[in-house]
């Protein structure tokens, strides 16, 4: 997926202050959550005016964080379909195992 | 008593609810907000310098100490390296909660702090950023924490001895000291650019690192050369200073903010409206640092030049057509690809190069590659430095490459010396595309194998902190 950090900016490259730190006009999705840039929900902030105050975000940081953590899932799926063996195979491969072993035992404790 | 505490069917709370919906029981309204614990330490009317410290960094590090995730530490470049408790980013935010109990001082912590390159895979790891970070607008701060505490150090008198000498030497030259004992100053800051007829000032100005500008001139010499090639107008500054980001990192936060109002007012005196930055460190002190110093004064356009060669190749403005028959890899910059999340468009640059076969390692996956170059670690731990620039260079080699190819010229010094042994040739990007365009450089590369006779008088092999600072 992934937007580029400067689709804030029209497909602008570079910083400037004003533009970064002006986000989008916010859209009501629930009661409790708002949307400002495609793909970035946000609680609404009305609900972090107390105990713990939201920090300054300027526009690439919330791009940053919603791109990378896209990024990162795609990379997680394929080190899972590369590394991680079902666990229908590892029976498969245990009564095989099992059937060509000695004595043609079956398997035990499954 | 808590909100838990209350018993009876119709107490409203007593059905779990979501705050803030449109359906919940008019009731809620009524029941004050409550907190499950007294202070342990109460907010005192005169409150020490501590205390003022942590009331600041309390949210940020109980985020971290509170939910104790953990993912932070493989992707640690110290912590692969030393296995050291006490310098993983999680120490860094539990220590800030032992200060805020009063079992820990400043004096304590101080020197563990050192042990930090700001590469920022931690808070980008984090799940409390990952995940939820854009949600709640609360991410994880380790950079932030690690810099608020140096200079928490720094202003109460707890100084680590090369910082400290690295910052003076660089108030008293306007420069940092990359060329050791070698005096850097004002006088030669643009000899990098000799011959190439660069004006001073303008709407656009190039602004180049002290590590490029002294050591690793070759860099700023292909940048300016490619955007003269491009027809891109640009100029150089009449009075650059460092950017100050070194010093901020390091805690010397009140020379830092000297050094950025003195480049802003230098910026505004020449009518400059647009700097070009080619170091990823620039870019941090640019957009996060000078940010948070000027607020809405801060008018100035900052363009990554990475991002921009990469757009004129797109537009057709340049057209690498020279071969270059090297088998590359290319080390994202920690600053470009964690902290910022610019990652394409080197990538896009080195796919437009011909000749190069390029074996890429994904940018996720380099969330836990670092040089050890940054956040002042080779100054004051240079073998730390180099530990993790061996650690960079091993994953290089396994590709069977022969060149490692950087965007950030503070890498490429502990990644170059790093590559010697391993015959892995450290080369810039900007360099690549030069050379790629018909364009011969000049200017020095730093160590012995590229450095240009002309200037061996002021290049020096040395490590930045093996030089008797």
């Amino acid at each position: 997926m992934s937007d580029s950090p400067n689709s804030a900016t029209n497909g602008r490259i570079g910083y400037r202050y004003a533009e970064q730190m002006t986000p989008p006009e916010p859209e009501r999705v629930t009661d409790v959550a708002i949307t400002t840039h495609p793909h970035v929900f946000e609680v609404d902030p009305r609900l972090m005016e107390r105990w713990v105050l939201q920090q300054q975000f300027p526009n690439w940081d919330s791009l940053r964080i919603m791109n990378s953590r896209a990024d990162h899932l795609a990379w997680m799926h394929r080190h899972f379909a590369y590394s991680v063996v079902t666990g229908s195979e590892l029976l498969a491969e245990v009564e095989a195992e099992s059937s060509s072993g000695p004595g043609g035992e079956g398997p035990t404790g499954v | 008593m808590t909100q838990l505490d209350r018993q009876g069917t119709s107490d409203p709370v007593a059905v779990p609810f979501t705050p803030g919906m449109r359906d919940n029981p008019e009731e809620l309204a009524l029941i004050p907000d409550e907190i499950a614990r007294e202070h342990v330490v109460p907010p005192s009317d005169d409150p020490t310098p501590t205390e003022q410290f942590t009331e600041q960094w309390r949210n940020a590090s109980y985020n971290c100490f509170s939910s104790g995730h953990k993912f932070c530490r493989e992707v640690c470049p110290v912590t692969q390296v030393t296995r050291n408790e006490s310098w993983t980013p999680t120490a860094f935010h539990a220590n800030v909660v032992a200060m805020d109990k009063g079992e820990l001082t400043i004096e304590d912590v101080a020197a563990d702090y050192v042990n930090c390159t700001q590469c920022g895979a931690c808070e980008l790891r984090c799940p409390n950023s990952l995940f939820t970070g854009d949600f709640y607008r609360f991410r994880t701060r380790t950079v932030d924490v690690v810099k608020a505490v140096r200079a928490f150090a720094v202003d109460s008198g707890v100084h680590q001895p090369q910082w400290r000498t690295w910052n003076a030497r660089t108030d008293e030259r306007t420069h940092e000291p990359v060329l050791g004992d070698t005096p850097v100053s004002q006088d030669h800051v643009r000899d990098w650019s000799e011959g190439l007829d660069i004006p001073i000032g303008g709407e656009t100005v190039l602004f180049v690192d002290c590590e490029a500008a002294f050591y690793r001139t070759s860099v700023p010499r292909a940048v300016a050369q490619v955007l003269q090639l491009a027809g891109y107008e640009f100029g150089l500054m009449g009075e650059q200073w460092c950017c100050g980001g070194p010093a901020a990192e390091m805690g010397y936060v009140d020379q830092a903010k000297r050094f950025a109002q003195h480049n802003l007012d230098n910026w505004r005196s020449t009518g400059t409206r647009r700097v070009l930055v080619l170091d990823p460190h620039d870019y941090i002190s640019f957009t996060e640092d000078y940010p948070k110093y000027f607020g809405d004064d801060y008018d100035i356009e900052v363009v990554l030049v990475v991002e921009l060669f990469a757009q004129l190749i797109r537009e057709g403005r340049l057209t690498p057509s020279v071969p270059i028959e090297r088998s590359i890899t290319y080390h994202d910059p920690c600053r470009l690809n964690k902290r910022k999340g610019i990652w394409k468009e080197p990538r896009e640059i080195l796919r437009a190069i011909p000749g190069l076969d390029f074996k890429d390692v994904d940018r996720v996956t380099q969330w836990s590659y670092c040089s050890g170059g940054g956040g002042g670690l080779p100054v004051e731990k240079p073998d730390l430095t180099a530990a993790i620039s061996a650690n960079r260079i091993q994953k290089a080699s396994a590709l069977e490459v022969d060149t490692l190819v950087s965007a950030c010229p503070w890498s490429e010094r502990p990644l170059g010396e790093a590559g010697r042994s391993e015959s892995i040739d450290v080369v810039d990007i900007h360099e690549l595309l030069a050379e790629s365009l018909g364009i011969v450089v000049g200017g020095s590369r730093g160590g012995a194998d590229g450095a240009d006779p002309s200037r061996v008088e002021t290049a020096n092999d040395e490590p930045v902190g093996k030089r008797g600072e």
